[in-house]
């Protein structure tokens, strides 16, 4: 999935504007010219010089499409490959904290493998090895407080 | 004496120990595999030796990411695809020796040269970076307003082939530095009333999103079902290394001076030094026609490179406190983590610790040749975990280490976030490096630019004002300058381009 250098350039912009537009909000202190929001209008600066001529280049080169969609973007398969190992991520923050983290980390595992091609049998015990491994060093021996969730009087 | 003795005691002690050989196991894995980086290695070890005392944290960084760019040779040599990308620039080459039947030569002369070429960057980094400190003693925020930029300049404009969206990255990297409570006044910027945005945006969460989830993202796509690869059997590897050395002894020599060099630049590292030095070993060669067809010379210059170019890239780092490559942007973050701000005052209030990072990147080099020979011989069975089972672990670790960083899940929603952003960013040739340089260097360049800005009264003339600081700001005013007209160049060519098409 790919914008042209344009695009990119329209979002740059269109952020750092919003950015400086907030550093007007920040109080100035008596007697110090230099205050708090200097730097951060520099940078915006910086990022609305960029982000033109980004979109100078682009449209001097005559311009390509507005968006290109890679091989893998055009193949159902691969497409649900890359939404389900974002929806893992997703559900590992919904779900962490009511489930656990060793239910949330086993379940994430186990559908990864099994979507990407693993034998069951090696999934369920690679899945069920690691999350007992990983509760194990940073849970106890690193004294990371990983929720517990349902598990709680079990552990 | 006593510091470095000191130092001695510090690195030889059993736990010291046993976090570097486990670390050197793992940074070996991780090189070997195929699309896990050097600096992937890093970003995942970080949360773990957040935990650590500094000397055994330092220690698992040095030597996971030294072995880890000497790992990516072989499966460079063996399946031809590059480890870690420094091992990009010679990875057709040394497939080639391996289709000619010269796999042992090709892996043998990987070893021993990435060896000497790490123990040839560690030298200079000893010889010089104490030297260098005794200078820096004296700077004031002139001179580290001007270094930073230096740095940050350099990172845009060697480390990336498009500096405008290098430039871009940098600002994007800075901008993201601004958000919690600014430096100068303590007042809190972009934080939209929330709490956890007030720290600021935490590093290590970032890191890992934009150098471990983008790469999880990419390679959820480019799995191949039940891939297997095919690995050869290696034989005896000094089988005609006496050869090989006495005959390109010079370009072993000029390859480490060049990623010495390299790595001792801010913003640049093992891999353009790669790059750069077998561009230049095939340009001077005697026989350049045998380039890319499976010879030995250029492997030599470029191997030698990577490997010299980690160690000097440490040089920036201790010095300044400014990071030589995106592995050392990870170490000056980890470092402040510690409370031990990088700088030459280091040097001065505790020798003992940089003797330790001397004497730790030695053992490291060393430990190379051992088990880097071990790697090769299992190279077979290492190549072999398939990358299905190996990325949803990655993901649980990427996932656990953000959330140790916060002890929330704030870190994980901050790594989700960034790891899509970064994502996004490389498919439109945006590179995430600068971003990171200019997000460790945000707080540093804020400060110095604002006290020097206070003291010169807001007169850039000042700026110059010191012998040290105007040799500095005159150097990067005219790196900017060429920058302006590389990138006008670079526009109008392409518009040219675009016209005849």
């Amino acid at each position: 999935m790919r914008f042209n250098d344009a695009v990119v350039g329209t979002a740059f912009l269109l952020l750092a504007g919003a950015m400086i537009a907030m550093t007007f909000t920040f109080p100035a202190f008596p007697g110090q010219k230099y205050g708090p929001s200097l730097f951060p209008r520099i940078i915006g600066g910086g990022i609305i010089l960029c982000s033109v001529l980004l979109m100078l280049r682009e449209w001097r080169g005559g311009g390509r499409p507005l968006l290109v969609l890679d091989a893998w973007a055009r193949r159902p398969g691969r497409l649900a490959s890359f939404a389900l190992m974002l929806a893992a991520m997703v559900f590992y923050i919904l779900a962490s904290e009511p489930l656990g983290f060793m239910p949330t980390a086993f379940l994430i595992q186990l559908v990864l493998f099994l979507w990407f091609g693993v034998r069951p049998i090696t999934a369920l015990i690679v899945a069920s090895v690691m999350t007992i491994a990983v509760q194990y060093f940073f849970g106890s021996l690193m004294r990371v407080p990983l929720p517990r969730g349902i598990l709680d009087s079990v552990l | 004496m006593t510091a470095i003795s000191t130092a001695f005691g510090l690195v030889f002690d059993p736990t010291v120990l046993a976090v570097i050989m486990g670390s050197a196991m793992f940074g070996m894995f991780v090189g070997a595999m195929p699309g896990l980086t050097a600096t992937m290695a890093t970003a995942l070890l970080v949360p773990v030796t957040f935990f650590m005392a500094p000397v055994p944290a330092l220690g698992a960084i040095v030597t996971a990411t030294a072995m880890a760019i000497f790992a990516g040779d072989i499966p460079a040599a063996m399946l031809r695809m590059p480890g870690t990308p420094a091992s990009a620039a010679y990875a057709d080459e040394s497939y080639e020796m391996t289709k000619k039947g010269q796999l042992n030569l090709a892996m043998g002369a990987n070893l021993v040269f990435s060896v000497l070429g790490g123990i040839f960057g560690v030298a200079i980094l000893i010889l010089l970076a104490p030297v260098l400190a005794e200078v820096a003693i004296n700077f004031s925020s002139f001179e580290y307003f001007w270094l930073a930029c230096l740095g940050l300049t350099c990172a845009v404009f060697i480390g990336t082939g498009d500096p405008l969206k290098g430039l871009l990255s940098l600002f994007i990297g800075l901008a993201i530095g601004c958000i919690g409570i600014d430096p100068a006044a303590g007042q809190p910027r972009f934080t939209f009333g929330n709490v956890d945005l007030l720290s600021g945006i935490n590093f290590i969460p970032t890191l890992i999103g934009m150098f471990a989830v983008s790469e999880l993202l990419r390679g959820a796509v480019t799995m191949e079902k039940g891939g297997h690869v095919v690995a050869q059997a290696v034989g005896n590897l000094m089988t005609g290394i006496g050869g090989v050395m006495k005959r390109y002894w010079f370009n072993f020599l000029r390859g480490s001076m060049i990623g010495t060099v390299i790595g001792a630049l801010p913003g640049a590292g093992a891999d353009i030094a790669s790059w750069v030095s077998y561009a230049i070993s095939k340009k001077t060669s005697k026989e350049p026609e045998k380039f890319g067809k499976g010879h030995v010379e250029g492997i030599v210059d470029a191997t030698s490179a990577n490997n010299s170019a980690l160690g000097a890239a440490w040089i920036p780092a201790l010095v300044f406190g400014i990071p030589g490559d995106s592995i050392t942007a990870i170490v000056i973050g980890v470092l402040y983590m510690k409370g031990m701000n990088p700088g030459p005052s280091v040097f001065l209030q505790t020798p003992e610790l940089i003797y330790a990072v001397f004497i730790i990147f030695i053992l490291a080099n060393l430990l190379m040749f051992p088990l880097g020979w071990a790697a090769i011989k299992s190279a077979k069975q290492i190549l072999r975990v398939p990358r299905n089972i190996l990325l949803p672990i990655i993901l649980i670790f990427c996932i656990v280490g953000s959330y140790a960083m916060t002890n929330s899940l704030y870190g994980v929603v901050l790594m989700v976030g960034m790891g899509v952003f970064g994502w996004l960013l490389e498919e439109h040739g945006v590179p995430v490096a600068p971003l990171i340089l200019g997000l460790v260097l945000g707080e540093m360049l804020e400060q110095n630019f604002m006290s020097s800005m206070i003291k010169a009264d807001g007169s850039l003339l000042g700026f110059l004002s010191r012998p040290i600081a105007g040799v500095l700001g005159v150097c990067t005013m005219a790196i900017w300058a060429l920058m302006i007209w590389r990138a006008l160049t670079f526009g109008a060519s392409r518009a040219a381009a675009g016209a005849k098409a």
